[in-house]
């Protein structure tokens, strides 16, 4: 018997005034299951994400969460500026109502995962790019959530801390067996980490397969995204 | 020239603009109305953090002590050494302590410390908050189920109505000590004299109107510029112009609601 869904998005429709972003995307993100939402820039990944986590409400269709345990890991890391690390992540334990020593032990639990143990004092503007990616997983997963989601977690970073980040995604997901979306468009991103890869083009899913499979694809969408080339079905709605 | 360039409006439309400036100024109480409703509810339920508000009181009412003392003395010195000329015409000079202080404890305390707060306070809170939502850290809150309210505002709004009437008590006792100094040098009025004609001139209501005054004046200024900052869209643009709107909106409300005030407390019958 196949394993019930962790999320289900049911033909999702999302417009910004006269510009409709999402045009009817379906799909499933199973437990322990890494899926990959991959699309040039605009076509809709991260409203996707917005939807799930109830950030914008959806024109038409729905999401259906088997959990409300969510965690976001936002692409320009959104740690609040004016608190240290501890405070941070003790503001995504707020609602759980434990004590100053018990929020410190999961917080250093946590930190130890991302190898920032060192840095639980230190402010976001002390911390490098890289380490405030890792301490927006460490908050993410704070409260050991049944669904996690990526936007974006390697734009901007160098090739090595890229593949770190990588390393710590794949590790997080075993270790947490969580469903996750991975939202990138980074080639080593999407190859590394994730099972299966879901491609939108204009608002709506165009391929859906492995890795592997997309690598090899010889879906015009899929061989365009997957070799970076300007011929192709996605250049006229790109220009 | 192109057909898209003679067909670009290039002309002021007064009527639009004012049609426009109208419809966001509306949409603009209704999200303060909005939110205030929803920060009394926190405020009556104790559902706020302590830490955050002595942290917010410090940061508004502690680092304003500087600024507003420097604009109280000097609006002191100006406003006492006028009417200190004009009674010394009159051989009224034993009023100068009267008429200085009703004009601090009614207008020049509340006012001076309103503005001074809009100033500095109203443009880096909105600030604050457009640029924590441009950076997406309101959405983290979120997503973290902290209500942005609760956490953000509710702690400003209260460090805002007591950091006020603080600051305007203060602004009102420097700007005394300056018309003090003032009147002595100007028309060699004992300070005695001065302070003898302060006590038979300020009635009980004169304090219940001033900090009246000062709790309107801190409503104003952190629901206006909490309202603003975290309806911000866009980018950093967007946060320069957030700041601008506050300090306007807050500045220009502060003077109608304190001549509103005094219009109601002090109308002749």
């Amino acid at each position: 018997m196949p394993l019930p869904p962790m999320l289900e998005i049911v033909n999702l429709h999302k417009s910004f005034g006269e510009r409709q972003i999402l045009k009817g995307i379906s799909f499933k993100v199973y437990k322990g299951d890494m899926l990959g939402l991959i699309g040039p820039s605009g076509c809709g990944k991260s409203t996707i994400l917005k939807l799930i986590c109830d950030l914008l409400t959806p024109d038409e269709g729905e999401v259906v969460r088997w959990s409300d345990d969510i965690g976001l890991v936002f692409q320009g890391s959104a740690l609040l500026n004016s608190f240290t690390v501890r405070e941070n992540l003790r503001l995504a334990l707020r609602r759980r109502k434990l004590s100053n020593d018990q929020m410190d032990g999961i917080i250093i639990e946590k930190l130890r995962l991302v190898g920032l143990t060192d840095y639980i004092d230190a402010y976001p503007t002390q911390l490098s790019g890289g380490q405030q990616k890792r301490t927006s997983f460490a908050r993410a997963i704070v409260n050991d959530p049944k669904i996690i989601l990526y936007d974006e977690p390697t734009t901007g970073l160098d090739p090595v801390m890229s593949t770190v980040i990588e390393d710590y995604m794949i590790e997080l997901s075993q270790q947490l067996d969580a469903a996750c979306i991975v939202v990138t468009h980074q080639y080593s991103t999407w190859t590394r980490t994730t099972d299966r890869i879901l491609l939108m083009h204009d608002g709506t899913s165009v391929w859906e397969g492995t890795p592997d499979e997309a690598v090899n694809s010889e879906n015009p969408y899929m061989k365009q995204f997957a070799h970076a080339t300007r011929e192709g079905p996605m250049m006229s709605t790109l220009l | 020239m192109t057909s898209a360039l003679k067909n670009r409006k290039t002309w002021f439309n007064p009527w639009l603009f004012f049609e426009e400036q109208v419809t966001v100024g509306i949409e603009l109480i209704g999200q303060v109305i909005r939110m205030w409703i929803a920060t009394m509810g926190y405020i009556v339920r104790g559902d706020f953090d302590h830490i955050e508000t002595w942290r917010q009181a410090y940061m508004i009412g502690v680092k304003s002590f500087v600024v507003v003392a420097i604009t109280a003395l000097f609006t002191g010195f100006a406003m006492s050494l006028q009417i200190s000329r004009e009674l010394v015409l009159f051989g009224a000079d034993t009023a100068i302590g009267g008429v200085v202080s009703l004009a601090l404890i009614r207008e020049i305390g509340p006012i001076t410390a309103g503005v001074m707060v809009a100033g500095r306070v109203g443009s880096s809170v909105a600030a604050e908050l457009a640029t924590m939502v441009v950076t997406e850290q309101i959405d983290a809150l979120k997503v973290m189920r902290v209500s942005p309210i609760q956490f953000l505002v509710v702690p400003r709004y209260i460090a805002g109505l007591v950091m006020m009437s603080v600051l305007s008590v203060y602004a009102m006792a420097i700007g005394l000590v300056a018309g003090v100094y003032i009147a002595g040098v100007a028309a060699n009025l004992p300070a005695a004299t001065f302070l003898d004609s302060v006590k038979q001139t300020i009635l009980d209501r004169d304090f219940l109107t001033h900090f009246l005054k000062s709790e309107i004046n801190a409503t104003i200024v952190i629901m206006f510029s909490c309202a603003i900052g975290l309806n911000t869209r866009g980018g950093a643009e967007d946060v320069g112009i957030a700041t601008t709107r506050t300090v306007v909106w807050t500045m220009t409300l502060i003077f109608v609601f304190n001549y509103i005030v005094t219009s109601l407390t002090y109308a002749p019958r």
